[in-house]
């Protein structure tokens, strides 16, 4: 049931944020449920997993080969349906407690958030990197049928 | 003759990798899309140089170096635009299309159509209030979230119209949001119900928080485009350092007088 909601509450909240994005229409629904999925995998990860780093990092691959297969189904560029996609694990309860910590003198804790924060980004980044190197590497099989080119 | 249409396709090219830099493309896809609109003019090698914040071109005419510059200051994220350009790209590099042609899509391409405002700030306060939800907000902290969000947002739009620098529309951003959230926590803690100024704030800021310069900063690094990455990065620091000084402000002004 907490997996359900919680799924529900991210495609909304990624459908929003592709509205600020300015995403194409008729692509919304396809990046809001490649959204959704990733903070799915998110989700039970995190109930598993004992490092902060995993959830996000596992998310943010599924995130990226949605996104890169959809990119293939549509002929449009990848990044447009993995920005919005993204979204939810960017570590904005992070950048905001370290900003926090930071004015109420607790610098040690600050530099604990901070630098969480900053490990959440790079897997985030790392994830989304892998997803595209590895759709780079079987693209030609999936793409036997068409031209190649998108 | 072909001196005058290779000069017009560099134009051409620059005009749509500064379009596409403007509105957030990564700085490789910039590279590859005027690469691959020269090259598809020319024989000779071309190089293309990108950074967050300007274009440098270089091609040979008839033998002789060209090189073209250009600055390029960022607007925002549209990612509309860049999914135009990148078919405008595809089509101008495969086929021949006439000098009318070409300046009707680029007109387009500088203007894209956008949604219309009522459903842009319903849909920006949906971002923020959900996320609430998903950190574990409860349901008058969503409706706080919900509305601070949306008035964030336009005021940004406000804010982006006025051309001001990126730093104090920043600063400014972060203290709309925060003064908004306390005030309206306020607002309902005087109806009797509960709501967490800490919950309720995350929403509209995580509207301006620059989570997608961050993480296409660190794709960047990772893919070795070390210049690139490292502005993108910078630009997103200053960014949260911004966000970060506007909250901080009110929060301070709080500790102090209340």
């Amino acid at each position: 049931m907490y997996i359900i909601t919680q799924g529900i509450y991210s495609l909304l909240c990624v459908i929003g944020f592709s509205i600020i994005f300015n995403l194409p229409r008729r692509l919304v629904p396809l990046a809001s449920i490649s959204g959704m999925l990733g903070w799915i995998v998110y989700i039970i990860l995190q109930q598993t997993a004992t490092s902060f780093i995993i959830p996000a990092f596992a998310g943010s691959i599924f995130v990226g080969l949605v996104g890169e297969l959809a990119a293939i189904y549509k002929k449009q560029p990848a990044t447009i349906f993995i920005i919005p996609g993204i979204i939810p694990f960017v570590p904005g309860y992070g950048i905001y407690y370290t900003m926090f910590h930071i004015i109420d003198n607790n610098f040690s804790q600050a530099l604990v958030t901070g630098g969480e924060s900053l490990f959440i980004a790079i897997s985030i980044a790392c994830g989304v990197v892998i997803a595209t190197s590895v759709i780079r590497y079987i693209r030609p099989y999936l793409m036997s049928q068409g031209d190649g080119s998108f | 003759m072909e001196e005058m249409t290779l000069k017009k396709a560099i134009a051409t090219a620059m005009e749509t990798g500064m379009i596409m830099l403007q509105n957030g493309a990564e700085t490789y896809r910039v590279e590859e899309t005027i690469n691959r609109m020269i090259s598809s003019k020319t024989n000779s090698p071309v190089e293309v140089f990108v950074m967050s914040t300007g274009i440098i071109v270089g091609a040979h005419i008839n033998g002789e170096p060209y090189t073209t510059v250009s600055r390029v200051p960022s607007i925002g994220l549209d990612l509309e635009t860049i999914a135009r350009a990148n078919s405008f790209s595809r089509i101008f590099s495969q086929g021949d299309m006439t000098q009318e042609e070409t300046e009707i899509i680029l007109g387009e391409l500088r203007s894209p159509p956008k949604f219309s405002k009522p459903i842009r700030y319903a849909f920006s306060g949906m971002a923020g209030g959900f996320f609430v939800l998903m950190f574990g907000g409860s349901f008058v902290e969503f409706v706080l979230a919900y509305l601070a969000s949306s008035i964030t947002v336009f005021s940004m739009d406000k804010l982006t119209v006025r051309k001001l620098n990126f730093f104090v529309k920043n600063i400014l951003g972060g203290l709309i949001s925060a003064l908004l959230s306390i005030f309206m926590v306020f607002m309902v803690s005087g109806l009797s119900m509960a709501a967490d100024f800490n919950t309720v704030i995350i929403g509209p800021l995580m509207t301006l928080v620059p989570g997608v310069s961050l993480t296409n900063g660190i794709r960047d690094l990772i893919s070795g485009e070390l210049i690139a990455g490292t502005t993108k990065m910078m630009e997103a620091l200053f960014i949260a350092i911004a966000l970060a000084f506007g909250v901080g402000i009110v929060l301070q002004g709080i500790i102090a007088f209340i």
